[in-house]
């Protein structure tokens, strides 16, 4: 665990390529839902992931959880889990606006995390010269015995999460959202050496 | 002579980003602050011709740092440094008497663009 530490410059190199990430990704979430979306600063922290997955797993409150895998170059990859809670359910359907005979549910939760982990992953990408390409977003109902069946399945094995915490305060209606990101050991070494790169510039 | 400058972010990297985007000329007199409340004493304190704010910061804000000034009547061009690109929020900051709104990360080309129209360099 100890490996994976983050300096506290590194630390504030991150939060701020995650601020800008976060940005812009909050503007495509307003654009598509035609509203303002208030932001705060995200908090950060890094977590032993089968910790963090064992938290979730237990999480009562838990409405739905959206896992989107991820890879780039240099060895950065991992999943990204957009976590919604039971309490925000009924706001969410009234912000997606749902009719019978349109998308359901489902495919407009997928569709909206869709947005949010894509733009933000491309502009952190864009921000490290690097690139991100994407596996298909996966919809996790009941998510007590799924999640840890779904990250099972999984080829590589996860060491950290990086947890950023984002509430999205969508005028009208205002519901959390957490994007989790999960990171695999190494590409969480081979992010730091990105960090040091950049921080070296300055 | 150079503008007294104050940068305001609540990171240390895009602090430097900034400054590493001023006019060579005006990198001699630069104060930063890492929050709006800081912002705020050091512009009640001392006279500063321009500061690049940025929105997201713990605490009082960018907005709570431009509805100070104009409570407190402090002359004093601002430049917002935002990575919250929705226009709603860039026209907000204008209203409440924000200069320009410029999309982070900074880039210096853009930053002088921006001095040049309002006569600053």
């Amino acid at each position: 665990m100890k490996e994976f530490h983050l300096t506290e410059d590194q630390q504030d190199c991150l939060q701020e390529l995650i601020n800008i990430a976060m940005g812009q990704a909050s503007d495509q979430l307003a654009r598509y839902l035609d509203t303002f979306v208030y932001l705060k600063v995200p908090s950060i922290e890094s977590v032993a992931a089968a910790e963090l997955i064992k938290s979730l797993s237990q999480q009562q409150d838990t409405m739905a959880i959206v896992s989107q895998g991820f890879f780039a170059n240099e060895g950065i990859r991992g999943e990204a889990l957009l976590v919604y809670q039971e309490k925000d359910s009924g706001r969410i359907a009234d912000l997606l606006g749902y009719e019978p005979g349109e998308l359901s549910q489902d495919e407009q939760l997928i569709d909206i995390s869709s947005i949010l982990t894509t733009t933000f992953l491309n502009v952190f990408a864009q921000q490290i010269g690097n690139q991100m390409s994407y596996n298909a977003p996966k919809l996790l109902p009941s998510v007590q015995n799924n999640l840890s069946q779904h990250l099972q399945q999984m080829t590589f094995s996860w060491d950290l999460a990086l947890k950023v915490n984002i509430n999205y305060q969508v005028t009208d209606y205002s519901f959390n959202c957490n994007m989790i990101l999960l990171i695999p050991g190494a590409a969480i070494l081979n992010i730091k050496s990105v960090l040091d790169r950049i921080l070296a510039e300055f | 002579m150079s503008p007294s400058v104050l940068i305001c972010d609540d990171s240390n990297m895009a602090r430097k980003q900034v400054l590493r985007s001023l006019p060579e000329q005006w990198k001699t007199s630069v104060e930063t602050a890492s929050n709006g409340a800081e912002a705020l004493t050091i512009l009640r304190k001392n006279h500063i011709d321009v500061l690049f704010l940025d929105l997201t910061m713990p605490g009082i804000d960018g907005i709570g740092v431009l509805q100070g000034i104009q409570k407190l009547n402090i002359e004093c061009d601002v430049f917002v440094i935002s990575a919250d690109i929705q226009p709603e929020m860039q026209s907000k900051v204008k209203a409440l008497g924000a200069k320009e709104f410029i999309k982070k990360p900074v880039k210096a080309d853009v930053l002088h663009d921006y001095l040049h129209q309002y006569g600053l360099l």
